[in-house]
């Protein structure tokens, strides 16, 4: 059965522009794809319809249009690490990662002991065990985007959909998220993510989508896809893929 | 037993001891008053005497109800709309409630003059009115996210109400009907007896409950909207429900104790600095702190002079220092 198969999906926001047109991608259980492509050519758009926030019949999990599935049930199947979070109050860092057991609490249930155990092991595996009581003002950039991804792993969900996870990072703080992801990649979780970096994109992913102007301009493993030709087309500017020391590097 | 149990089960204990000193304290308010004179009336008094027995009975206990119960409601609802506006300087008065039943209330005062029943019923119906324009007109801006658009026609019809009750004001008459409508607009519970009371009860207790019970989706709410989507809910279906709790419950209130400023501000900050900003504990302590928050102002009121202070003037003068204490005392929690 396929896992996550969209079927020429379009979107048109409602002022009559074309968010995207006709986009076919099937998406393997454990993969990691990326979403690429320069601003306006519909990576949130479609980030936002795979969550189903964006209502469509195009999207299909395990056989199952994404709509006829509730919205808890949904919750334990794709969680979501947005681009920002927004913090308006001083949670401690356990309250937040804890937000993630939503799914699976009873209708105006409160977190268990269980939960809370669970809460604990995702903040000590992106690197805050120990910090659970700090308040997420305190907190760096970088250590917040470690903070919403633990969120994500409290979810458990087979999913992740990453919204430019490392846009406002610095390098350090890119490499930590980077070698995390990989690591829940490994472990078996389902990635998507977008990104403007195409050696980000290239370094986590097993596939790549390229989308411009709303249509794929190409899918498939990075390999294929990632060609000089195809991104100096994407971006409309020229761009280079080369190996180094056996690394890939696009500049 | 983990660090974290460990906390949970010291902001239960807090929680109950502020119960019990609020409950407490309730008892003490039923022996102060101005009968036989201001100040501390003594419980012998009670047995020797039908008047005072009378009083206790049917003006000071449903008053200290009543104080407690509109406390804690203001308190749950001012939570309540900070978590979902995500800001902290938000309170229940929002969305032209407030200025939307003082309109309602001076209306009914200079057309049907000053019975109690009538203006309660003016001043929900124009407060609910105020909160059903803003969200209309939220939906016919163009202009920002859906959160600034309430904002910004809650201001709007704020506005709108706030001119019409300058209107009334300028035409009521000068000696009854504008003291009556400035007495009402500086809140006070003199009016308070069971039968004025107990629907107000009813509809307060059935809203905290309704709050009370989500207030770990009041959390969820509280953060980005595509986040708390993921995480199963309905966002947009339950703010508004939840907004509808806690508009109804501090509508009806206010339409019983006219307008009480600032306990819908103050306590769920003093709430969230001594249980912290997740709303499992904040929220029901922030009910207690309004609820003894009220009390407190009332009890003085009513027994500091020989006349007595309106409330809403003491929680906006206590409420406002509290505030400047806050704001600049050393925070340790960032924003909130």
């Amino acid at each position: 059965m396929m896992f996550l198969s969209i079927e020429k999906l379009s979107y048109q926001y409602p002022n009559g522009i074309n968010a995207l047109q006709s986009v076919t991608l099937s998406i393997d259980k454990g993969s990691s794809v990326a979403i690429l492509g320069s601003n306006g050519a519909g990576k949130s758009t479609l980030l936002d319809i795979l969550l189903g926030y964006k209502p469509s019949t195009s999207v299909s999990l395990y056989g199952k249009p994404l709509s006829t599935y509730g919205r808890k049930e949904l919750g334990r199947l794709i969680a979501l690490v947005p681009q920002k979070e927004q913090f308006s109050f001083a949670y401690t860092l356990l309250d937040y990662t804890l937000f993630g057991r939503a799914p699976y609490l009873s209708p105006m249930g409160i977190p268990t002991s269980s939960d809370n155990l669970i809460a604990y092991e995702a903040l000590a595996k992106v690197g805050l065990g120990g910090f659970e009581n700090r308040s997420i003002t305190a907190l760096s950039g970088g250590e917040q985007q470690l903070l919403i991804i633990a969120r994500a792993i409290a979810q458990e969900s087979e999913i992740l959909l990453l919204d430019e996870p490392t846009s406002s990072l610095d390098p350090a703080n890119r490499k930590r998220i980077l070698t995390l992801l990989k690591q829940l990649h490994s472990e078996g979780k389902t990635l998507i993510f977008t990104t403007h970096d195409a050696n980000f994109a290239y370094e986590l992913s097993s596939d790549i989508a390229l989308l411009k102007g709303g249509t794929l301009l190409g899918y498939g493993k990075k390999e294929d896809v990632v060609k000089s030709e195809l991104l100096t087309t994407l971006y409309d500017t020229q761009l280079t893929v080369t190996e180094i020391d056996g690394r890939t590097i696009i500049y | 037993m983990s660090e974290y149990e460990k906390q949970k089960r010291q902001k239960m204990i807090t929680l109950t001891v502020l119960l019990a000193l609020s409950v407490l304290f309730g008892i003490l308010s039923l022996f102060l008053g101005r009968y036989p004179k201001a100040g501390f009336t003594s419980p012998v008094l009670f047995y020797t005497d039908s008047v005072a027995r009378t009083i206790l009975t049917k003006i000071r206990l449903p008053r200290v109800v009543l104080a407690l119960a509109s406390g804690a409601m203001l308190g749950a609802s001012g939570f309540t709309f900070q978590l979902l506006f995500s800001n902290p300087l938000v309170e229940s008065g929002f969305l032209g409630v407030s200025q939307g039943a003082a309109f309602g209330a001076a209306l009914m005062i200079i057309f049907a003059g000053a019975s109690s029943l009538s203006i309660q019923l003016s001043a929900m119906f124009f407060g609910l009115l105020g909160l059903v324009f803003s969200y209309y007109l939220s939906t016919r801006f163009r202009f920002g996210g859906p959160l600034l658009r309430l904002v910004l026609a809650g201001i709007a019809v704020s506005a709108f109400f706030s001119s019409g009750l300058g209107v009334i004001k300028l035409v009521a008459e000068p000696t009854k009907d504008l003291q009556d409508i400035t007495f009402w607009m500086m809140g006070g519970l003199w009016n308070a007896s069971w039968g004025s009371i107990i629907p107000t009860l009813v509809v307060i207790a059935i809203a905290l409950t309704i709050l009370h019970m989500n207030r770990f989706t009041l959390n969820l709410l509280s953060i980005n909207e595509k986040t708390s989507f993921s995480l199963g809910l309905n966002p947009k279906r339950q703010r508004v429900i939840l907004l509808v709790v806690a508009t109804v419950g501090t509508t009806f209130t206010i339409s019983v104790t006219g307008l009480i400023g600032w306990v819908g501000l103050i306590t769920p900050h003093i709430a969230r600095k001594t249980f912290g900003s997740e709303a499992t504990h904040a929220l029901p302590a922030s009910m207690v702190m309004g609820a003894f928050f009220l009390l407190l102002c009332d009890s003085f009121g009513r027994t500091i002079l020989p006349t007595e202070i309106p409330i809403g003037l003491l929680t906006s003068l206590f409420g406002a220092l509290i505030f400047v204490l806050i704001l600049s005392g050393k925070s340790q929690e960032g924003k909130a």
